[in-house]
């Protein structure tokens, strides 16, 4: 044995743990113990979850104005095309029974705007808008060139369609003084988006870097002419558009406009009392039987006045209690079943 | 057929005309027929121009070139890889792309990849082995020289049809099946491809024209006969041909004859001329269609894909009218915004171009990386196999091998295991284990307190040190029969004689003293070894004399007559003169007859006689009867001359024959009895055991005699006493077997009075169909044996349906005598029948076809050769490792596969099933709810490792509990873990998944803000949310899954977590964004998004979600329906102690069954021992006892 095994090499396989299937390991075995154990804890932990957001949902104040009808008139003329170049305004007064405290955040929201079409998401252009080339219009069909053949900037359909109605804020002081609610139209859009994602192409003199380009067809006016009042806030970098170009998940959404500047009589949020929007009425929903409305909110940590996660933390906690309770009974009843078995 | 058997009776009969080669007659010449080949030795030329195969083999596939054309065109031909192509060029059209182009092509890619590595190195392989055999040199005679040439040799193609072979002792014949021209004498050889797995000595014989040739290298060269022989066929017992030498004919027939495999004996050399090569050979020919395995599982999957593609197609369907409702309530008025493409000029085209967008976008439902992942399953628990060091059997250095990786699940369900007997269950060895002599019991081991014990390796071994001719290898433990040879006990003496002298064993003696017997049975064999170690050496044999060294001291017996064993007689005698000069007749057989052919005066001997042989019986021994008579010297010749007479009778001889024997044998003096044991292997009985308990049905299928079948089927608990009834089916003709089947049947299930049978009415409505047998539950413990003259009946059309229930019913079956071809047919019937995974297990070359047959086929490394293994799918040395393979690797690998799928199918319905809940809101746009690299990545990167791994380590219960309850093995049996049922539960799992999955993160982020103000219900958060929420619910799900958690468990699923969140932040990187803003567009979401409390709040609210549910189910299931399973494993767990090592059970065996006679299936060698015709090659070379004719 002794020689063979010296001139023939033994075929024994390796004695590694992982060769003969003994690692060490730990065997999970769903025990009663165990799984009502972990029934109670999920349970507990939802049921306090759900607590917790609610009250804190409850915590915010919220206030949304839908000016869709209210603004009739305006609709009415939005929904030829022809007219796009006829101003319409419009204001719509309310009342705000409490005051909103903290910061104040105005949104608009749209109903029944799909923003999540495939074809819809996919026409822009990011090297163009990150001012990589301007002329770079590849996946912006069918708002990529204008019928002269011009590139458009910024190409797209998403950016043809740009929310571009003005709501202004005024509180009535009383019937006489209407102030101007002080808003940011900065730090609207996330940081990433407003210095990495979206850039101009070269930051002097953005006239002549747009030159060689035309406008959107819906738009009124270049994109380097956006905001009139702040210069910095135009072309590709203006946070409305940046805030607009993040497409929304579902039709349903509302899109960040301003936000409260805290100075004057607001610095501890909105007061009570009367307030109008004076809306500049652009954008046409009627169309495609969608609808717009402004929005008021303050917000706690956990974002806005959204019962859902909530609710629904509540319902399953108590839920999970529940269905631990009767597990627990059906364990005690039927265990017996399982343990009948005797060996032949 | 009958020119076959005539011939052979001649050559039986008249051995010294030597030849059946007389010129051929004209009806000969037609029996060959059109089918015929024809060649002329020696003449290369000629023989190159009919074109017979080359013996070279080749099993590879590919070479360097045409690799990746040919193997792409294989891997295309699947339907997946086909359908994923399809798809990926459905997405190069601009107008119904809806995902980005390398979301298939790069998965595609890795599985192709990946297959295509697996292909190489197993072609690689082939390429090795086929070099290695082409390689294999062969002796030629080529211009008048003997040359050894390897098997490719352009230059010589050698041992190509015409050639002459030249082959040397033990050695095998070759690759080719040559017909034996010339070789000094008849020669036996070791033929292991007939119906007997038993080694046993065919006789072979070469035409006396070309014998003459002899040795003459000049005379062969020159030889230029010409042959017209069949066409190849796989009849092994048939073969005519017609030699053409000089202007003469000579008839073939199968006994020149040489098959491939067999091994040539007891002749130093001999030349063949080449007639069949490659695959040509009857070898080859027989060894049925070798057909690609598919598993039960593969079948399954196919049907499964089958399902979720019309799935497929009618959520396109859906979701296609969902659009072009959607685009003319809405999407027309939407149309400031998003006109409609130039082509599309309705909603109606709309539609018909969203349908195909979501045929690709849910692609990802049927699994493109399925496929792939089970071969890498298959291989890896196929790896395991060769790894196990409890299957590796030291003595023959022999691990366990998986030859093919495909079938591991199915070693999970064996529902029915066929067996060879010998060198299966049985060693092949046999062993001389204990006598009865005059009335004493020989053999069995007592202690010093006078208590039986059993023989261990520790037992103190007789020394047969006064013996110098004793073979070393034999062993025997009871002192008292050395001590009665020793004493000179004159009956002890004559047994022995006996024994050294009534054989047809021959012996070699090449070195002085070291006897080499080639015995026609083992079981001769043995008892002329036992005789030889107590002292009775029979040490030569020539036509006339037997030479035996009797206790040192040499004496020749003067050999007068043989008469041969035949099945009717059951026993065989020799008549010696001795050197006494007296006339001794010695007879050895079966008891039942020899019993009858005793001296009267030796009644009160046999009585006790008989109770030691019930005794042998009881421990299941294999048993004879030996008995003398002294002769008169004149009543011999009287009776010599009857018999010539006898002989050279034309009619009726056989029956003269016999007669004339029946005269002679009688009034005989009882010696005693010898037991021999037919080794079984090691614990092949609680193997059978462990298999019974697991619901597995064993039957044997041998090429063995029936009583030699039933005595080992006894000895390893197939059969036992306790059994309600045993049938025997050995009817001549159909009718009677029918009768006997349904007799049986209606013994074991009693008809119902009023229900009429269920396979009846099967039958008349639909006759042709094919259906399942249900299963029968009989009403006992029952066995069967068939025959293989039988089974020729029962296996056709009418009856096997019969055949096949009643057998089924039985507890155990034995059918014996069955040719290869039978034992494929019975596995055949079982599979067509039957929906069970079948598994043959043998050693032989006879057992091929069925290994081949069955599902999965194992072969058992073993002396006989190499083609049991080279044809099986799993290879081990012992019987009791099927075990191992089927308990311990075959359950394991079924339940990992089980899960596997089950699993793997719920990841993708989860996944993919998020897109069309996603569509109600998107207007059903084909907008994917993902981003286009996690498509890309989610089966291939982020959920494969997690699923591979608990494929390949998880094990829900120890190989010791396994090994322990064989219970744990029924659910396999009947595919409880994944069927349809189970499918569509992972489908209504996958679908409650995605449903939590999308509302969730919806119902989140609608309408919520972050708390700095900022949105996040845009689409790209939203997407991330669902993401990350499907990775921790799907790895959740797993590690609820996975019940083994090894340290790799751990690291793989917790770490494709953290991969995820890695690759994400690459993936959404500033960097990468920057230089491929197309491409990479989620720049910053990571940043946003991962840091909001709402989201981890919402993957932890889908979690609870999804796996909630699922851990209840998993812990109310048992409590409600307990399987055997559950009951098992709730056991286990309260057994916190390890078990006890299983005691050893002595199997006891009734008196009541008497073993058999068993020397060979076939007429013994008598008659060409007394030809002489053997001998002429041995006496040259034997010159001390060399004797004249």
């Amino acid at each position: 044995m002794d020689s063979t095994s010296q001139i023939c090499q033994s075929r024994l396989p390796d004695s590694t743990a992982l060769k003969q299937q003994q690692l060490p390991a730990y065997q999970l075995q769903l025990s009663a113990t165990k799984v009502l154990t972990g029934f109670f804890i999920t349970g507990a932990f939802c049921l306090g979850m759900g607590i917790l957001l609610i009250l804190s949902a409850k915590s915010t104040k919220e206030i949304e104005i839908n000016y869709t009808d209210t603004c009739a008139n305006c609709a009415k003329l939005r929904e030829n095309a022809i007219n796009f170049d006829k101003e319409c305004t419009c204001s719509i007064s309310f009342y705000l029974p409490e005051t909103m405290q903290g910061n104040v955040y105005m949104y608009y929201k749209l109903y029944g705007f799909y923003q999540n079409l495939y074809p819809y998401i996919l026409s822009r252009s990011n090297s163009q808008l990150m001012g990589r080339d301007i002329k770079d219009v590849g996946n912006c069909a069918p708002f990529s060139k204008s019928h002269n053949g011009t590139p458009i900037a910024p190409c797209g359909a998403i950016a043809n369609s740009i929310f571009n109605d003005t709501i202004i804020l005024s509180y009535n002081l009383n019937s006489s003084i209407h102030i101007k609610v002080p808003m940011l139209s900065s730090g609207i859009a996330w940081w990433t988006d407003k210095n990495i994602k979206f850039q101009n192409p070269s930051l002097n003199n953005l006239p002549s870097t747009f030159a060689g380009t035309t406008k959107p067809p819906y738009w009124p006016k270049p994109v380097y002419k956006l905001d009139e009042e702040d210069s910095v806030n135009n072309g590709f970098i203006n946070e409305d558009f940046i805030v607009w170009m993040r497409t929304a998940a579902f039709p349903t959404f509302k899109k960040l406009y301003r936000r409260l500047n805290r100075i004057q009589y607001f610095t501890e949020g909105l007061p009570a009392g009367n307030y109008s929007f004076n809306i500049t009425y652009n954008f046409p929903v009627t169309r495609f039987r969608g609808e717009k409305s402004v929005v008021l909110s303050t917000l706690t940590w956990s974002g806005g006045s959204s019962l859902f996660l909530g609710v629904t933390y509540t319902v399953t906690g108590a839920v999970t209690w529940l269905a631990s309770f009767s597990m627990m009974a059906i364990h005690l009843m039927l265990n017996g079943r399982k343990t009948v078995y005797s060996q032949q | 057929m009958a020119a076959g058997r005539d011939t052979k009776a001649n050559i039986w009969q008249y051995p010294n005309e030597g030849s059946s080669c007389t010129p051929v007659s004209l009806s000969a010449r037609r029996d060959i027929g059109k089918q015929e080949r024809y060649l002329q030795a020696n003449n290369k030329e000629l023989n190159r121009t009919f074109g017979y195969p080359s013996n070279a083999i080749k099993t590879s596939k590919y070479n360097v070139f045409n690799f990746l054309p040919l193997n792409l065109f294989e891997q295309f031909q699947r339907l997946a890889n086909a359908y994923f192509l399809i798809l990926s060029i459905f997405q190069l059209i601009p107008q119904i792309s809806s995902l980005a182009w390398y979301t298939t092509v790069i998965p595609l890619m890795v599985v192709l990849a990946m297959t295509a590595v697996k292909d190489a190195i197993d072609d690689v392989k082939r390429h090795q082995n086929d070099n290695h055999v082409n390689n294999r040199s062969v002796l030629v005679l080529v211009n008048g020289r003997i040359v050894g040439v390897t098997l490719t040799a352009q230059s010589y193609s050698p041992s190509s049809v015409g050639n002459i072979y030249f082959l040397k002792l033990h050695e095998e014949a070759g690759e080719a099946g040559p017909v034996l021209l010339c070789c000094v004498c008849v020669l036996y050889t070791g033929d292991n491809v007939l119906y007997s797995s038993e080694t046993n000595l065919k006789v072979k014989q070469a035409v006396s024209v070309t014998s003459e040739m002899e040795n003459n290298l000049q005379l062969l060269s020159a030889f230029n006969g010409e042959m017209r022989y069949e066409s190849p066929n796989n009849k092994l017992d048939k073969f005519t041909g017609i030699l053409t030498y000089k202007g003469n004919s000579y008839f073939l027939d199968q006994d020149k004859l040489l098959l491939r495999g067999c091994v040539i004996r007891n002749t130093e050399w001999c030349y063949g001329l080449v007639i069949y090569t490659g695959p040509d050979t009857k070898l080859m020919q027989n060894t049925g269609k070798s057909s690609f395995k598919r598993t039960h599982m593969d079948h399954l999957m196919n049907v499964l894909v089958l399902w979720i593609f019309l799935f497929l197609g009618s959520i396109c369907f859906i979701l296609a009218i969902g659009h072009g409702i959607w685009e003319s309530r809405t999407g027309y008025y939407f149309q400031n915004f998003l006109p409609w493409k130039e082509y599309v000029s309705s909603s109606f085209v709309s539609a018909t171009f969203v349908f195909w967008s979501y045929f690709i976008i849910l692609n990802t439902m049927v699994p493109i990386s399925l496929y792939v992942s089970v071969e890498i399953i298959r291989l890896g628990n196929s790896c395991y196999i060769n790894w196990d060091q409890k299957m590796f059997y030291a003595p023959k250095n022999a691990p366990a091998q998986a030859r093919t990786t495909t079938l591991n699940e199915e070693l999970g369900q064996v529902k029915y295991v066929f067996s060879d007997k010998t060198g299966t269950l049985t060693q092949n060895i046999m062993v001389f284990n204990k006598c009865s002599i005059n009335g004493t019991l020989y053999g069995a081991v007592y202690d010093k307190n006078g208590k039986r014990v059993k023989v261990c390796e520790t037992t103190e071994k007789v020394s047969f040190s006064y013996n110098k001719l004793a073979d070393p290898k034999f062993s025997f433990y009871d002192m008292t029969l050395v001590e009665a040879v020793k004493k000179g006990d004159r009956q002890v003496h004559l047994f022995f004689l006996s024994l050294s002298l009534c054989h047809t064993v021959m012996s070699e003696e090449k070195v002085e003293g070291e006897l080499v017997y080639q015995a026609q049975s083992p079981d001769e064999g043995a008892l002329v070894t036992a005789a030889r170690n107590f002292g009775f050496v029979f040490r030569s044999r020539t036509s006339e004399i037997i030479v035996v060294v009797e206790m040192g001291k040499t004496k020749v017996y003067k050999l007068l007559a043989i008469l041969d064993f035949s099945n009717v007689r059951k026993r065989m005698s020799v008549i010696v003169r001795t050197p006494e000069n007296r006339v001794m007749l010695f007879c050895k057989g079966a008891d039942t007859t020899l019993c009858q052919l005793l001296h009267p005066s030796c009644r009160a001997i046999r009585d006790v006689t008989m109770g030691h042989l019930d005794d042998f019986a009881s421990e299941g021994l294999r048993t004879l009867m030996v008995a003398y008579r002294e002769l008169d010297s004149s009543f011999f010749c009287a009776w010599s001359k009857k018999h010539s007479e006898a002989c050279l009778s034309l009619a009726n001889r056989e029956n003269k024959i016999s007669r004339v024997y029946e005269e002679i044998e009688k009034d005989l003096m009882l010696l005693g009895a010898t037991a021999i044991e037919d080794k079984l292997q090691d614990g092949v009985p609680e193997t059978i055991i462990a298999l019974n308990k697991a619901k597995i049905k064993l039957w044997i299928l041998t090429g063995d005699k029936q009583e030699t079948a039933m005595n080992i089927a006894y000895a390893c608990n197939i059969f036992d006493n306790g059994m309600d009834g045993l049938f025997c089916v050995d009817g001549n003709d159909g009718e009677t077997i029918r009768q006997e089947l349904s007799s049986a049947i209606d013994k074991m299930k009693p008809k119902p009075l009023l229900e009429p049978d269920p396979l009846n009415t099967c039958f008349t409505t639909k006759p042709r169909a094919p259906f399942r047998i249900p299963e029968e539950v009989p009403s006992g413990n029952y066995g069967l044996i068939i025959n293989g003259y039988s089974l020729a009946y029962a296996l056709e059309r009418n009856l096997e349906v019969e055949l096949l229930r009643a057998a089924c019913m039985c507890k155990g079956v034995i059918c014996c005598r069955m040719t290869p071809l039978q034992k494929a047919q019975m596995v055949e019937l079982v599979k067509r029948y039957k929906k069970a995974v079948t598994l043959a297990i043998g050693d032989g070359a006879n057992d091929v076809s069925m290994i081949k047959a069955a599902h999965i086929g194992v072969g058992i490394s073993s002396q006989e050769g190499t083609q049991a293994m080279l044809n099986s799918d799993f290879t081990f040395s012992q019987f009791q490792y099927l075990q191992r393979l089927l308990f311990v690797h075959g359950r394991w690998s079924y339940n990992r596969m089980c899960k596997f799928l089950s699993y793997f199918f719920y990841k993708n319905f989860a996944f993919t099933l998020v897109h069309v809940w996603y569509s109600f809101y998107s207007g059903f746009s084909a907008q994917t709810v993902y981003d286009t690299w996690f498509i890309t990545l989610y089966n291939l990167v982020y959920t494969s490792l997690p699923v591979l791994g608990l494929s390949l380590f998880d094990q829900d219960v120890n190989e010791t509990w396994s090994l322990h309850f064989p219970e744990l093995y029924e659910p396999g049996q009947h595919n409880l873990y994944f069927n349809k049922k189970e499918f569509v539960k992972c489908f209504m799992h996958g679908v409650y998944s995605s449903f939590v999955l999308f509302f969730v993160p919806m119902r989140t982020i609608c309408n919520s803000v972050s708390s700095d103000g900022k949105e996040i219900s845009d689409y790209q958060s939203f997407s991330l949310i669902v993401q990350t929420s499907l990775l921790w619910v799907v790895t959740m799900q797993i590690a609820l899954e996975t019940t083994y958690w090894t340290v790799i468990s751990h690291f793989i699923t917790w770490g494709s977590l953290g991969f995820y969140i890695c690759l994400l932040n690459f993936l959404y990187s500033d960097g990468l964004c920057l230089m491929f803003p197309n491409v990479f567009q989620f720049l910053g979401v990571v940043r946003n998004t991962l840091s909001l409390p709402l989201l981890w709040l919402s993957v932890a609210l889908s979690m609870v979600l999804c796996i909630l549910p699922a851990v209840g189910y998993q812990f109310l299931k048992p409590l409600f329906c307990p399987s055997t399973v559950d009951k098992v494993i709730d056991r286990m767990h309260r057994m916190k102690h390890p078990l006890p090592p299983p005691v050893q059970t002595k199997l006891k065996h009734s008196s009541t069954r008497r073993s058999a006679y068993a020397f060979s299936h076939k007429q013994g060698f008598g008659s060409l021992i007394t030809s002489g015709k053997f001998m002429r090659s041995m006496m040259p070379k034997k010159d001390s006892f060399s004797f004249k004719k």
